[in-house]
């Protein structure tokens, strides 16, 4: 196959399997049912091949190896071989405990794995939170008047006063050490709540939108790329 | 019998959004989109990086299919300003189902700025180096700011040619040279990853971030803290830059994300009118039935 009639393959193709999937729309079918399953199956399958193809085996067994020297015809090398390299089978052997979860007499070596993973998962996340947190907790520390030279900007300072509001009326909300009973607490309790669903409302809204882009996108390619490349076969056949 | 949207068949509510959505794309037709503030902020942070070699930006294109319809028209949008500023590129990406437009995207554009100015060219090696699928997220991007040769920690290109061989990273080994990291994805977590561990004590590369729409608000608390520097808001964020490109080189073959913008907006108007009339039917005969 040439690279163009692949190209046109690929094209035709996709545009069966996303019409056979929207065809759930008119009603559960058996087509529909097929192409889902091929969907899952490859997205399965993709990722480990592919990372076995260009990191596994590229990047850590071929350099271990040595498979990736090579010999020029005057005898020299590309580069000598870095013994070295055998130490990547240290934390691969390691990680490789994993499997004696099946084995009932030696469960326990992978617990050592887990462990290690949990704890090194749990140190990421520690040091990344903060990261990650302690910008956005300094800016929201705010003023509620804002002034350029001697001039108040009306919009910043309505801007930061409904956004510390808002911080403060859900952080309230989520107070559970103390029943809420006065007036003034339930009606902060209740604003904080107001705000959430008009935040929920938001990401509601903006999902529906991101919906509507791949439903585009999927119209797009169906009525410039897959109708023509139908109607060039269409016309090629007839001529 | 009065009519009644609740009867109403929901494959003629699917059919009437089609319909709507499909008419911009048959007729090629787009509106003038929105000012967008952020992808602003991003067009003046990549026109103030100085051309030439010395410097590369990161974009890394972690999406895949199910997020393309954005995600690709970001990334293309971004890394065309990259490429017409001259600024060297890398694409990466931890996500596996991304591979083939690291391979796709930048030839796209350099045929298209090459046939756009004939005399000019757009080599890989030079203006970009597709550095692949990388293993290891969060240790791998770890990695990246520890580094005291950049073009060690990557190793090789996607193709397995030496970086040290590739002009494009000639003079690059410091974290510092990192003039821009762009991150274009929808995937939940993937984003946090750059935000948590892609800096060093002494710096911090500017980051900018293209988010799917379902997205955005997360992706303001993090332009408002200053932790994004630009940011493209799904299409329409996509639709602005392309604007920008536009009115900065009228010769600009125009890209999708108008066109898809233009659809988008429709399909949200007929969504908000379908729901105002549902409720104004439900609300009628509500009525109608407590006068029974």
């Amino acid at each position: 196959m040439t690279p163009d009639s692949w190209q046109l393959a690929t094209i035709l193709v996709g545009g069966v399997a996303t019409i056979a999937i929207y065809s759930f729309l008119i009603k559960e079918n058996s087509l529909y049912r097929f192409f889902e399953h091929l969907f899952i199956g490859i997205a399965a399958g993709y990722g480990p091949v592919y990372a076995i193809r260009t990191n596994l085996w590229p990047r850590i067994l071929e350099p271990m190896l040595g498979l990736d020297i090579m010999h020029f015809p005057d005898g020299t090398v590309s580069h000598s071989y870095n013994p070295l390299l055998m130490l990547y089978l240290v934390p691969m052997l390691f990680g490789m405990l994993y499997y004696f979860i099946y084995s009932r007499r030696f469960s326990w070596l992978a617990k050592l794995v887990i462990g290690f993973s949990l704890g090194a998962s749990a140190g990421l996340t520690f040091k990344g939170f903060f990261a990650e947190i302690i910008p956005q907790i300094v800016t929201s520390f705010r003023p509620l008047v804002v002034f350029e030279g001697e001039n108040l900007l009306g919009m910043e300072s309505f801007s930061n006063t409904v956004f510390i509001v808002t911080l403060l009326s859900v952080m309230y909300y989520f107070f559970f050490s103390f029943r809420v009973s006065g007036k003034v607490d339930k009606g902060i309790s209740f604003t904080g709540r107001w705000l959430m669903m008009t935040c929920f409302g938001a990401y509601f809204g903006s999902t529906v939108m991101a919906r509507m882009a791949l439903l585009v996108e999927r119209l797009e390619f169906l009525i410039i790329d897959w109708w023509g490349a139908l109607g060039g076969i269409i016309n090629s056949t007839v001529a | 019998m009065a009519f009644s949207f609740a009867a109403l068949d929901r494959r003629i509510v699917y059919g009437l959004v089609l319909l709507c959505l499909a008419l911009p794309i048959i007729f090629e037709y787009s509106l003038p989109p929105s000012r967008m503030k952020a992808a602003d902020k991003l067009y003046q942070l990549v026109e103030a990086i100085p051309p030439g070699p010395g410097k590369i930006a990161l974009l890394a294109f972690d999406f895949g299919p199910s997020t393309r319809a954005e995600n690709e028209v970001q990334a293309e949008v971004l890394m065309e300003h990259l490429m017409r500023r001259r600024v060297p590129v890398a694409v990466f990406s931890l996500y596996p189902q991304a591979v083939d437009f690291l391979d796709a995207i930048p030839k796209r554009l350099a045929k298209k700025l090459t046939s756009e100015m004939p005399g000019e060219r757009w080599e890989y090696g030079v203006d970009w180096v597709n550095l692949g699928y990388r293993a290891g997220t969060a240790l791998f991007i770890q990695s990246i700011p520890k580094a005291e040769n950049l073009a060690e920690v990557f190793g090789k290109d996607a193709e397995g040619t030496r970086l040290s061989d590739l002009p494009a990273f000639k003079g690059i080994k410091d974290f510092k040279q990192i003039v821009l990291v762009g991150e274009v994805t929808g995937l939940a977590g993937m984003f946090n990853l750059y935000v948590q561990f892609f800096q060093s004590a002494e710096y911090i590369p500017p980051l900018v971030h293209g988010c799917t729409s379902i997205t955005i608000p997360e992706a303001y608390n993090y332009l408002d803290s200053g932790q994004l520097k630009g940011l493209l808001e799904g299409l329409a964020g996509a639709a602005w830059y392309s604007e920008l490109l536009e009115v900065a080189n009228p010769a600009r073959t125009l890209d999708s994300a108008p066109m898809r913008n233009t659809a988008t907006g429709i399909g949200h108007m007929i969504i908000i009118a379908l729901v105002l009339l549902g409720n104004l039917s439900a609300i009628a005969v509500r009525f109608r039935s407590k006068k029974a």
